[in-house]
């Protein structure tokens, strides 16, 4: 074995082995990691449920952060004990409500969201749709293309349509089950995409048929839409390339996300997919983070009532993302009114994300996953993220059946818009 | 023959820190525990020195001479991998000298934001998602709105499409008077909707920085005093007081400001200053907008208010700047005088996001204050509350340098503001001002999505 082998070698174990033992607390919690969304509590407890598939018992919290607002701000009301055996929970969802096209159930209400190759690592790609298939469940491509190497998940891989048009074939549409189109997106909400030059590899730029070490922009909005009507041209597209496809229509928070919600049901689309300001997994300006576009958890509920009064709301699936980061808050998010949810970062904290934000510095993420570089990504061995991921969702699913057994609930879908049973704190 | 035209950008380059600032994170190795770990290392890879001596870190924190004994904690960017691979020997915090920075308003992240925009002219971009906490109260507790679709065509701020950030400063007829129609504008455009407000410290070279960036950045600066200096002096927005009238008559400013409480001052300037562009400078309390009406009544131009230097008004029971400013507007906008009269705030607005909210709130520009003088590295010495008693104590400068740093700090400001306009699909500042209904507030967005949920006993 050559050195470079050696030294891939020796870190890779290394950062394996200090997933492991970090959430023990042996070392404590160590002080530099998290801050208030993702909190260290957080972060590890994540690490230890991705290593178990179980939740932690050593009383890392694993249900909320401290951000002081939103879904931290939000509890359960006091439920007793189990009313429900776990086992006969039923946690899966439907993605065509419709009365037309094809029907889809994933067995949990979550898929993972878009991150682009070329700004994740493609041995994080795999990860991903890798532990798709092994759930059930979908993964988004995002809008950097579609690599060969996951065709073979292409059942569990919904393609990304985004201004950029990045990787957008007639084969990739076809592929898919599910196309989503992505208006706008929670980070960046009303600003267009930047890969950095240093990322457009050789295969990064093959993949959006584009010149190597060049920065690519995709444009805001898509260029062809100013209307209902010009977003339902798009959705007959996707239909007449594969009318077998579901069409989601991802969007970000605006005061008028209800409208647009309703347009995108009447334009056809099958999910309506908000994507609220704190989450996103792409480098953005921090001022659109924190300042533009509503908090996921006020977009919910104002779509949810809005698409109930309107009389539609059993027909299109309303799926919530944009700082989505434990179980509790997936179940907090359906009592608000979403079906389901979407998320990114907690897969990324899954295969060992700390949330420090470095991911433009330099060569990238030191651990392999918002990388192009050769080294570094391959920290990650997609078989074992996929376990790793695999294993979040098994113990974010047991937390989810407790807390709809503590309600006398035997379906996930019967939580949707129960405000009451949430309580609010100070 | 008209001028080529030439689209507005402010010229960044950059302006490295003078003093040293502190270091974020504090990294420190067990020193026993890692000399063990080498010697075990040692033996696993067979002395193969590369393998062994292949570092956990990717920035060269410790690719000095020592090592992990004497890590480069300068380069530290507290990515924690160190941590991860070695959690029984290393620690990586936030050092103490930074959690020190600031003051009860000014937090260490908002102080480093500052520095780093000064020296680098660049956006803060992180990957990840937000990490700070869910709205809040002030400035934090306001969202802006973005659109979908129906927008001008932009990509941010590398866009096509030209949005304007200029403000008028002055007051406008509210009918076109055809008697005087080849006589002069009495506004004056300015191309960013700030200035840089009076500062309560600051020694020679901080005014002639703030002098020197003003005049390139086509913008202005206030101050009780002239400065000595060839240069600012077109920029420059004097106090003015009974005293010094006839030397601002030798010398008619642009635009003069005056404390209102001196309520016969604005006659005698207005009379003697003909041509300048003549704004009350008040303090925000509960009876502002009355005092505001007022003025506007009796033919201002333009109302400078201030709250103190952590964004709170002067009533008797405080509240932010962003809350009095939009009772002002409104009582304006209700006694049909708000496109009569320049609103000016400050106070408080210390980090680019302020500006666009102060102007939603009602402002058409704000005046910044201690943000200069964190960017130009004034120390904390205590609580920057208070106006008369700021304990942000400037150093000693270079002028040159210090104006590129304020130049870096308009420039990034600047493409901030264009994010949050492109955003929105807005073209033109102007038509942002007081437009509450592209904003969205915490307080009433929780009520209205949390209404029905029970508070927990
Ligand atoms: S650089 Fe940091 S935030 Fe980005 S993916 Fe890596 S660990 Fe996560
Ligand atoms: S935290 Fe990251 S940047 Fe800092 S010393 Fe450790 S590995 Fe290097």
């Amino acid at each position: 074995m050559g050195n470079l082998e050696l030294i891939v070698e020796k870190h890779s174990e290394r950062i394996h082995h200090g997933l492991e033992v970090l959430p023990n607390l042996r070392h404590g919690l160590p002080e530099g990691l998290g801050n208030k969304r993702w909190t260290a509590e957080l972060i590890l407890a994540t690490y230890e449920m991705a290593l178990t598939g179980d939740l932690p018992k050593n009383g890392l919290e694993y249900k909320t952060g401290n951000s002081g607002g939103g879904f931290d701000v939000l509890g359960w009301k006091n439920n007793g004990s189990a009313k429900v055996e776990s086992d006969k929970i039923d946690l899966s969802i439907e993605l065509n409500k419709r009365d037309d096209g094809k029907k889809i159930t994933i067995p949990l209400p979550i898929y993972g969201g878009g991150m682009s190759f070329g700004s994740i690592s493609l041995n994080f790609m795999l990860a991903r749709a890798r532990a798709a298939k092994r759930l059930n469940t979908f993964m988004s491509t995002g809008e950097g293309g579609y690599p060969d190497d996951i065709v073979p998940y292409r059942d569990h891989v919904i393609t990304q349509v985004a201004t950029g048009m990045f990787g957008v074939r007639e084969e990739t549409i076809q592929y898919a089950p599910i196309v989503e189109f992505k208006y706008a997106q929670g980070a960046k909400p009303g600003l267009g995409g930047h890969l950095l030059a240093d990322k457009v590899t050789s295969e990064v730029a093959k993949m959006r048929e584009s010149s190597m070490f060049t920065s690519l922009y995709s444009p805001f909005p898509f260029h062809s839409v100013y209307s209902v009507e010009d977003h339902k041209k798009h959705v007959d597209w996707i239909k007449t390339v594969n009318p077998r496809a579901l069409v989601s229509v991802k969007v970000s928070t605006p005061t008028d996300v209800d409208m647009v919600a309703i347009g995108s049901y009447h334009a056809g689309a099958n999910i309506i997919h908000i994507d609220g300001g704190y989450g996103g997994t792409g480098a953005a300006p921090e001022i659109a983070k924190k300042n533009i576009a509503m908090p996921v958890e006020y977009a919910i509920p104002k779509v949810h009532d809005y698409l109930m009064s309107e009389g539609v709301r059993d027909e299109i699936v309303l799926i919530a993302s944009g700082g989505i980061r434990t179980a509790d808050d997936i179940a907090k998010a359906i009592a608000l009114g979403a079906d389901g949810c979407v998320v990114a970062t907690a897969e990324a904290i899954a295969v060992g994300c700390t949330h420090c934000g470095n991911c433009e510095r330099g060569r990238g993420c030191q651990v392999g996953i918002t990388t192009t570089d050769p080294e570094l990504s391959r920290f990650i061995e997609p078989e074992w993220g996929e376990t790793r991921i695999v294993n979040l969702f098994t113990a974010w699913s047991k937390r989810l059946r407790s807390i709809l057994a503590g309600f006398g609930l035997e379906n996930v879908r019967d939580l949707r818009g129960r405000r009451d049973l949430l309580v609010r704190y100070k | 023959m008209p001028s080529k035209y030439e689209r507005f950008k402010i010229e960044t380059k950059p302006a490295p820190h003078v003093y040293q600032i502190p270091n974020k994170f504090d990294v420190s190795a067990r020193k026993v525990r890692l000399a063990a770990m080498l010697v075990h290392e040692a033996f696993e890879y067979k002395l193969n020195k590369e393998v062994v001596l292949s570092r956990p870190c990717i920035y060269g924190v410790f690719g000095g001479r020592f090592g992990g004994f004497k890590p480069l904690k300068h380069k530290c960017v507290g990515c924690m991998r160190c941590v991860q691979e070695y959690p029984h020997i290393m620690t990586v915090k936030h050092s103490d000298s930074y959690k020190r920075l600031g003051d009860s308003f000014w937090t260490p992240e908002a102080v480093f934001t500052i520095l780093n925009e000064a020296s680098t002219g660049k956006i803060p971009v992180k990957g990840m998602g937000y990490k700070g906490a869910f709205g809040g109260e002030g400035f934090d507790g306001i969202w802006t709105d973005m659109s979908e679709i129906v927008r001008p065509t932009r990509d941010g701020v590398y866009g096509r499409e030209y949005i304007s950030t200029s403000v008028d400063v002055g007051r406008k007829p509210t009918s076109v008077d055809f008697s005087k129609i080849d006589r002069a504008s009495s506004t004056i455009e300015i191309p960013v909707p700030i200035i840089f407000d009076k500062l309560s410290a600051g020694n020679g070279d901080v005014r002639a920085a703030v002098g020197m960036a003003a005049e390139k950045l086509g913008t202005f600066y206030v101050s009780r005093e002239r400065t000595p200096f060839d240069f600012g002096q077109e920029s420059l927005i004097p106090i003015g007081n009974e005293e010094g009238i006839e030397d601002l008559v030798e010398r008619p400013p642009a635009i003069v400001e005056y404390d209102a409480e001196k309520s016969d001052l604005f006659e005698k300037l207005a009379s003697r200053l003909p041509s300048s562009i003549v704004i009350a400078r008040l303090p925000l309390r509960e009876d502002s907008g009355m005092i505001a009406c007022k003025l506007a009544h009796e033919g201002v131009h333009g109302l400078h208010l201030y709250a103190d230097y952590h964004g709170q008004d002067y009533s008797k029971e405080p509240q932010h700047i962003s809350a009095s400013l939009k009772e002002v507007h409104q009582q304006l906008v209700k006694g049909g005088l708000r496109d009569q009269v320049t609103l000016i705030a400050s106070g408080g607005i210390t980090l680019a996001e302020h500006v666009p909210k102060a102007i939603i709130c009602g402002a058409d520009l704000v005046g910044i204050d201690t943000t200069v003088l964190v960017a130009l590295q004034a120390e904390f010495r205590g609580e920057t509350r208070d106006r008369a008693n700021c304990q942000l104590k400037p150093r000693k400068i270079d002028p040159e340098w210090g104006a590129q740093r304020l130049v870096n700090l308009f420039g990034v400001w600047h493409d901030q503001l264009i994010e949050i306009l492109s955003a929105m699909g807005i073209r033109d500042v102007r038509r942002l001002r007081g437009d509450i209904g592209r904003s969205m507030m915490d307080a009433e967005l929780r009520e209205l999505s949390f209404k029905g949920i029970a508070w927990a006993t």
